[in-house]
């Protein structure tokens, strides 16, 4: 690919050029006069962080296969590009054909956090558009937005045309190839507008009460859904998966060949919109899976393989998969990594043979101190779960052990901070008393993250801790693990009470995102770059509160600006799971009987399980509701 | 167990990747093209696969070479059509051949590299000749170094280690020349005869604007033998 000597110049003058380039083994260059609709697809993040995301891989795959669409990525250019191609003038570009996103017909973000939010106002504005959609002319291209943080679209409904929420390998491509059939973007956005998953933010107006809560949507189009329906896969075992990724060139974070074994998880977590939102569990088949995974490594040369899911040994057929995985990798000279694992004697054989002498940290997520908290969260994993599991590793020979918190849960005192010290304790004995009174290399790393309330979760209407609160609670903390061999990490406050606003904000927060981004604020993900003072200005002079996003608890009878999406589990669930909250009763995994969260109105749930594997539900057991 | 030496060039955008990233990319293009690599002994084994002399970055390059070893025989001629499909725009791998198997590594054999660095001089005189003529005729040609693990600024005498410069202006651009020592023994990198020259000659020209280019590495003995 040839490009011109600006580019050439810059790129002599930045860090890290080759993330500028494209050009990479298994990228796709499509002539664009012979597609009928282009997409830039755009993650709002450097690019070694964008090219781990396995999402854009599969979109991307999906969207090149088809010979009317062609799809070419954008990346959020690190600072010293940015200023570079400011000075120059120079707009931001495809990596597949150098082309201007602005002469793309559509242009794409994945949302995943909401911290990457102001990234996504200045690659418009790098791009040369105006961020605000009211402000873009009938030429421009169409701006769309999906993934995760597309369960919450509001504080992006401004700057957004359309939202695509669900799962997006085939909604996406729909929406593309209408582009053709429609003369105008009115006309675009009415066709698109009546697929499931669809959110066009111009086809509602908000008005509010007095206190700032929601009083209603009134439609301005009248064929709008009252709610948008999430888009739902149902077979996730036919879907495409990539069997040719994109091999970046520079070390991405995660540079290797991935398989997303199921979507969706069975256990319940109280605070976990993942949990939530990609209900229910869908399986992709053993034999898909290797299949997928042995084309994967052919094809891309990678030396490491990991499986994707929200907790890899739930699958149902978990175990032959694992084995039969680990011999076709040892063959090849691949590492195996299987994430979130579920530390049975099982896994620890697994984990024993992968590892072999070189073995890495073991992770545990017990989020809470005491049993009391797990319960109040539905986390299940008892104490005693993880000291036999932890006795079981330091016999194996593992030297570090990292456990994971959370703070500022619904219903938590300093006794369950008492209790997170507690583990760290226990652990370092169980050490002691294999090990012997020194304890080798033995080291604990007790991290603990600041809870955000999420929207779409039984937790949505929870008040978040105030910054005071984690504060004291971090130095309580401190205090009770300053312990030989135990290392405490916790999270920004100031951070975390952000990322509390924008989740569960409204179309008032956009202008706090775009006040912020035009005072400087960009990569609030990065803590070199996060300015908490300039978000406070930005507060201050949009009147949007902490108060009233973050610290206060919501009521039933509010209506939440996130409702306008359905998620296709029943509001009532949701209540009904936070009462029980509250009286810390647990409600077991699906899989041991059917917690009547209503998906299995809509789809069947645990598709592509094996008949007799697991229970699958019939729909009978929602009855009870 | 088979040893081959592969030459190949780099040209185009890709000369925007860097030494580890090429390495990288040959490993896994390897892979993909069902080639085995030999694996050292050890607690750390890595595959047998090394390069004559690391490539800077920003670089463009006419003659590179890498060797490899697999446990496979194959012919030469196979590897390479095996390897070239894989490769990605702005890779031509040339040519294939087999090694000695007790031969040196290409890079303990390397001994002195040519550059070719286009300057343009946006109107500005240049008296190519008389200006390389009188660069070269400095007693000692000094400049500050970085030095490998201190990470400080020495001085050095570069003189020695430079062994021909010519060049030529041809529209409105200066095409220097260079040929210095490179590799392990002694090793001159042509980013301080560029620095060092162009102050001297009084061109002001922007690095960011001249274009640099490996023609060739030379070595004590034939690659390909």
């Amino acid at each position: 690919m040839k490009i011109d000597k600006k580019l050439d110049k810059i790129l002599k003058r930045v860090e890290k050029p080759a993330r500028y380039i494209g050009g990479e083994v298994n990228s796709v260059v499509k002539d664009p006069t012979e597609v009928s609709v282009r997409m830039g697809f755009c993650f709002p993040d450097t690019y070694e962080i964008g090219m781990s995301y396995t999402g854009m891989q599969v979109l991307y795959n999906v969207l090149n296969k088809n010979p009317q669409i062609a799809c070419e990525r954008a990346f959020a250019p690190a600072p010293d590009m940015e200023e570079l191609m400011r000075q120059e003038g120079m707009e931001l570009f495809t990596l597949e054909t150098f082309t201007p996103l602005r002469q793309m017909d559509v242009v794409g973000f994945t949302l995943q956090y909401e911290m990457s939010f102001t990234n996504i106002l200045n690659m418009l504005d790098l791009a040369g558009l105006e961020v605000r959609r009211e402000e873009r002319e009938e030429t421009d291209p169409v701006i769309v937005a999906g993934g995760p943080c597309a369960f919450n679209p509001e504080p992006l409904a401004d700057f957004i045309d359309m939202f695509l929420v669900g799962d997006g390998e085939e909604l996406l491509e729909q929406v593309l190839l209408l582009k053709q059939e429609a003369s105008s973007k009115a006309e675009y956005l009415a066709k698109c507008g009546k697929l499931d998953g669809v959110y066009v933010p111009s086809f509602y107006d908000v008005s509010y009460n007095e206190d700032g809560t929601v009083r209603a949507y009134e439609k301005l189009v009248p064929d709008a859904p009252d709610r948008v329906r999430r888009a739902v896969l149902q077979d996730l075992d036919k879907a495409e998966f990539p069997t040719a990724n994109i091999v970046p060139f520079i070390d991405a974070v995660h540079d290797r060949s991935v398989v997303e074994t199921f979507r969706g998880c069975t256990r319940g977590c109280r605070f976990c919109q993942a949990g939530m939102i990609y209900r229910p569990v869908r399986e992709r088949k053993k034999d898909t899976i290797l299949d997928i995974a042995m084309k994967q490594l052919k094809n891309t040369g990678h030396e490491e393989l990991s499986l994707l899911s929200l907790s890899t040994s739930d699958h149902s057929e978990f175990e032959d998969m694992a084995t039969e995985l680990m011999g076709l990798c040892k063959a090849q000279n691949v590492a195996l990594s299987l994430p979130s694992l579920r530390l049975d004697s099982f896994s620890f054989k697994v984990l024993d043979e992968i590892q072999g002498y070189r073995k890495s940290g073991l992770t545990f997520a017990p989020e809470a101190g005491t049993q009391r908290l797990r319960d109040i969260i539905n986390k299940n994993i008892t104490e005693d779960d993880i000291y036999s599991a932890v006795e079981q590793a330091i016999e194996l020979g593992w030297e570090t052990i990292k456990l994971y918190f959370m703070d500022g849960l619904p219903g938590e005192t300093f006794e369950d901070l008492d209790g997170i010290a507690d583990i760290a304790k226990k652990i370092r004995d169980i050490n002691y008393d294999i090990r012997g009174r020194k304890g080798g290399r033995f080291r604990i790393t007790v991290s603990v993250s600041n809870f955000v309330p999420k929207p779409h979760t039984p937790f949505q209407w929870a008040p978040q801790d105030r910054p005071e609160s984690f504060i004291k609670k971090h130095d309580h903390l401190r205090e009770k693990l300053r312990m030989k061999g135990v290392t405490f990490n916790y999270h920004e406050t100031k951070t975390s009470t952000l990322e509390a606003i924008i989740a569960r904000g409204d179309r008032k927060v956009g202008s706090l995102i775009e006040k912020a981004w035009r005072m400087g604020c960009k990569f609030d993900a990065w803590t070199e770059y996060h300015a908490p003072e300039l978000w406070e200005k930005a507060m201050e002079e949009t009147g949007v509160t902490a108060e009233f996003y973050a610290y206060r608890e919501r009521s039933y009878e509010e209506i939440l600006p996130w409702e306008i999406i359905d998620p296709l589990i029943d509001r009532r669930f949701l209540e009904r799971e936070n009462e029980k909250a509250k009286q810390a009763m647990v409600t077991p995994d699906c899989r041991q009987g059917c917690a009547g969260c209503g998906m299995n109105k809509h789809v069947k749930c645990f598709y592509g399980v094996e008949e007799g594997r697991f229970p699958v539900n019939t729909g009978k057991e929602a009855a009870h509701e | 167990m088979s040893k081959y030496v592969i030459e190949f060039s780099k040209t185009g955008t890709i000369c925007y990747t860097s030494h580890l990233d090429v390495m990288r990319m040959f490993k896994r293009a390897f892979k993909r093209a069902g080639i085995a690599l030999s694996y050292s002994q050890g607690f750390n084994p890595h595959p047998k696969m090394g390069f004559a002399q690391p490539l800077s970055l920003g670089y463009e390059a006419e003659e590179e070479f890498i060797e490899f070893e697999t446990p496979d025989d194959r012919e030469p001629a196979e590897l390479l059509e095996a390897l070239r499909i894989t490769m990605p725009e702005g890779i031509d791998l040339k040519k294939c051949e087999r090694q000695r198997k007790e031969r040196k590594t290409l890079s303990s054999m390397t001994c002195a590299a040519i550059y070719e660095a286009v300057i343009p001089l946006h109107g500005k005189k240049c008296d190519v000749d008389g200006q390389i003529g009188s660069y070269l005729a400095q007693d000692r040609i000094v400049t500050l170094k970085k030095q490998k693990k201190k990470k400080e600024l020495k001085e050095v005498d570069i003189k020695p280690m430079i062994r021909q410069i010519t060049g030529a202006v041809a529209d409105d651009e200066l095409v220097l020349e260079m040929l210095m020592d490179q590799g392990s023994t002694s090793n001159l990198s042509p980013e301080l005869i560029l620095s060092t020259f162009m102050t001297f000659a009084g061109i002001d020209t922007d690095r960011s604007e001249v274009r640099v280019k490996r023609k060739k590495i030379l070595f004590t003995e034939d690659p390909f033998q």
